[in-house]
């Protein structure tokens, strides 16, 4: 038999055959190999936790159409290949056009956009009701469903007019004879409507204006009033601000009709294009902001109703750490797409020093764990010298030098350290599960060089712990084991 | 020449003299006990003889070698190289068997050898006992492995400290005959005892008085 297996041999009949003290010391090493795994998992992993948690504040990177180009969802979904998948929580496409509502001659702000990202990009919507999922299902906001009285289960009709129909300028269509109509919005955003003729040298001849939508008896009367009516008469077109005096009490309905006037094509050229859609509510909107004074639509349906593709803006949510964030938005913005992309400063700043404070956080403890570890061990070894006082006298008795009693110290110390640290590396894991899933929600992944790393901190932490210890091993006279002693 | 010589020594602990001048030799092969009442020098005296301790004065003189002023490191040496131990109270490693006690010797003085540590188990009569651990051996048995770790690495000089003290008479016979055994053999045996009976199986009987040689008897009977 060789020296080293005697020396092993020596070593495991320690261990095994004196268990119940040795089980301290190895409990002791697994408790702190326990925590320390656990707390560097969720040291490394609470960026991507956090990241997850933070991402419920909504989205943290914009996307717009740069200068004259204009964005699409071909384009979006080329923008997002630049990041990696499993990093984009969501990318939400929005298009904000207004839409009229007949039954009512009112007009609202109207988002398409694809609700299943919406859930994830603004994840603190409050929908009373339920998301559509359908096409010609509308999302209403809480402040157009208080103004117009829908609730969940309403429906209600909504029409797109195309007003911008030729590329023409509106000054084409002013020619002798001609007959205009055009429109624009007055008071409250309400839409009033005119009808003008132009006499053989393209002065106004005769002007009709409907504004049923104006306040009555104030902004409705610059329909009716004579005087009022009488100064357009004779005047050519473009009409300039000071050529009407508006009604006394109802200048926004009066600059609306300048405008409506301005603006009115010949009928052949006007209104190419007016359709209408019912849409059913499937919920009412609620942020406490500006969402609540929009109608969200698929943007599908929103796109059958203007007959157009494009896009305003696309809101992201993007899993990573500031530095990354900045990366992944230069370069979108210089991937030559036409689209530019900000950072959302106030989400992305506020998630790098509540991550660094946390990181910090954990950090510390596991110092202070491992310092009362090694206190631990430390103690329970050397109550174990002290018990095994007469041993260890016997061994230098029989001729073991300081050398040999250190070296057996420290192995049985080593392989304690090995064992709980492998203990601990395992149960590192399931600590670190159980805090994360119930700390976080969600689960955690197993990081295999976690393993030998903890084995070999414990083993140094067992060894240094062990120096103290070892130093009253070898000090230990070995005549003790006469009688007498 | 005598294996171990004192001469000349004392041990001073402030102001008392554990052993004050005192001279004795002991030749290669002969058995020697240490008698004398408590406080009379005998575990100081055993102590130095077994190099666990230094005189304060004096010399001592093992195998014709002055080891009186030698460092601790290299009275380790000597004590594994020369010296087979044997206690009163036994002293084996609680958690090692019977025949791993015999190894650890084995261990420290050169290499472990599972086989003749067995035999040695066997010469003391316990070879079908090696792989009991001490707490399922009685005292007898357990001195008895003491003697075979003792005789396992062939020491020049086997110091025994109150070898029968805990042993009932028959067990104490099994371990003197051991002694005769090794006697005969030639080895060197050095006994410290309170026991007449244990003195008087032993060749000369050096008695120790407040740190001095009181005298020597010459045992006429042994061998008989």
């Amino acid at each position: 038999m060789t020296k080293r297996k005697m020396f092993l041999r020596m070593i495991t009949a320690s261990l095994l055959r004196r268990r119940s003290r040795m089980l301290i010391a190895l409990l002791s090493i697994a408790v702190g190999a326990t925590i320390l795994s656990g707390l560097v998992t969720i040291y490394y992993d609470v960026p991507r936790q956090m990241g997850a948690q933070f991402r419920s504040y909504g989205a943290n990177m914009i996307l717009l159409p740069e200068g004259n180009s204009t964005l699409t969802m071909d384009t979006l979904d080329t923008a997002l290949k630049t990041i990696p998948e499993e990093n984009v929580v969501g990318a939400t496409p929005y298009r904000y056009v207004r839409l009229d509502m007949p039954s009512r001659q009112q007009s609202f702000t109207s988002a398409g956009t694809d609700f299943s990202q919406v859930q994830k990009t603004s994840p603190y919507f409050s929908v009373d009701g339920e998301y559509p999922e359908k096409t010609r299902q509308v999302l209403v906001g809480k402040e157009i469903a208080d103004t117009i009285g829908v609730k969940v289960g309403s429906s209600m009709e909504l029409s797109y007019k195309n007003t911008a129909v030729s590329s023409q300028e509106a000054s084409g269509d002013w020619v002798p004879g001609a007959s205009l109509t055009g429109s624009a919005e007055g008071f409250n955003e309400a839409v009033l409507t005119v009808n003008v003729t132009l006499d053989e040298n393209a002065a106004i001849e005769s002007i009709e204006i409907d504004a049923s939508s104006q306040t009555e008896n104030i902004g409705a009367l610059v329909g009716t009033d004579p005087v009022y009516l009488k100064q357009f008469i004779g005047k050519t077109l473009p009409l300039d601000g000071e050529d009407i005096d508006a009604l006394a009490g109802a200048t926004i309905s009066s600059q609306a009709v300048v405008d409506a006037v301005n603006t009115a094509r010949s009928t052949e050229n006007a209104v190419a294009r007016e359709n209408t859609e019912r849409f059913e509510v499937t919920g009412i909107l609620s942020t406490g902001g500006e969402e609540e004074s929009y109608i969200y639509m698929a943007l599908e349906d929103l796109q059958k109703l203007t007959g157009e593709e494009i896009l305003d803006v696309a809101e992201l949510s993007v899993s990573a750490g500031a530095e990354e964030l900045e990366e992944y938005s230069n370069s979108i913005t210089g991937a030559g797409l036409g689209i530019s992309s900000r950072l959302v400063k106030r989400v992305t700043k506020s998630e790098a020093s509540v991550l660094g404070k946390l990181q910090a956080l954990v950090f510390l403890v596991t110092v202070v764990v491992l310092l009362l570890t090694m206190i631990c061990v430390s103690t329970t070894m050397m109550a174990v010298v002290s018990e095994r006082r007469r041993e260890i006298g016997l061994r230098k008795a029989l001729g073991a030098s300081d050398g040999s009693i250190r070296k057996e110290f420290l192995g049985e110390g080593m392989f304690l350290g090995g064992l709980g640290g492998l203990l601990g590396a395992v149960l590192g894991f399931v600590f670190a599960q159980v805090v994360s899933i119930n700390v976080f929600g969600s689960s955690i992944n197993f990081q295999p060089l976690l393993l030998p790393v903890t084995v070999i901190v414990s083993m140094a932490i067992a060894a240094v712990s062990c120096q103290l210890p070892i130093k009253r091993a070898v000090a230990i006279d070995p005549a003790i084991v006469l009688k007498g002693e | 020449m005598a294996l171990l010589e004192l001469k000349n020594i004392s041990k001073i602990y402030g102001e008392l003299k554990a052993l004050d001048n005192v001279s004795i030799k002991v030749e290669k092969g002969e058995w020697v006990a240490i008698m004398g009442p408590s406080g009379s020098g005998k575990s100081t005296m055993m102590n130095i003889i077994g190099c666990m301790d230094k005189p304060s004065m004096g010399e001592v003189l093992l195998d014709g070698v002055d080891i009186s002023k030698e460092s601790q490191k290299k009275l380790t040496d000597i004590r594994r190289d020369k010296i087979g131990l044997i206690f009163q109270q036994f002293h084996m490693v609680t958690y090692l068997t019977a025949v791993e006690n015999v190894m650890v010797s084995q261990y420290y003085h050169s290499m472990p050898d599972e086989e003749e540590a067995l035999e040695a188990l066997g010469r003391v009569g316990l070879r079908e006992r090696a792989k009991h651990l001490p707490s399922q051996l009685s005292g007898g048995e357990q001195q008895r492995v003491c003697v075979a770790r003792a005789l396992i690495n062939h020491p020049e000089l086997i110091l025994a400290d109150e070898p029968t003290g805990n042993l009932d008479e028959a067990n104490e016979n099994i371990v003197l005959d051991l002694f005769r055994q090794l006697h005969n053999e030639g080895t060197t045996l050095i006994v410290v005892t309170h026991d007449p009976e244990v003195a008087e199986a032993a060749q000369r009987t050096i008695v120790l008085e407040h740190g001095r040689v009181a005298r020597e008897v010459i045992n006429e009977n042994f061998g008989k």
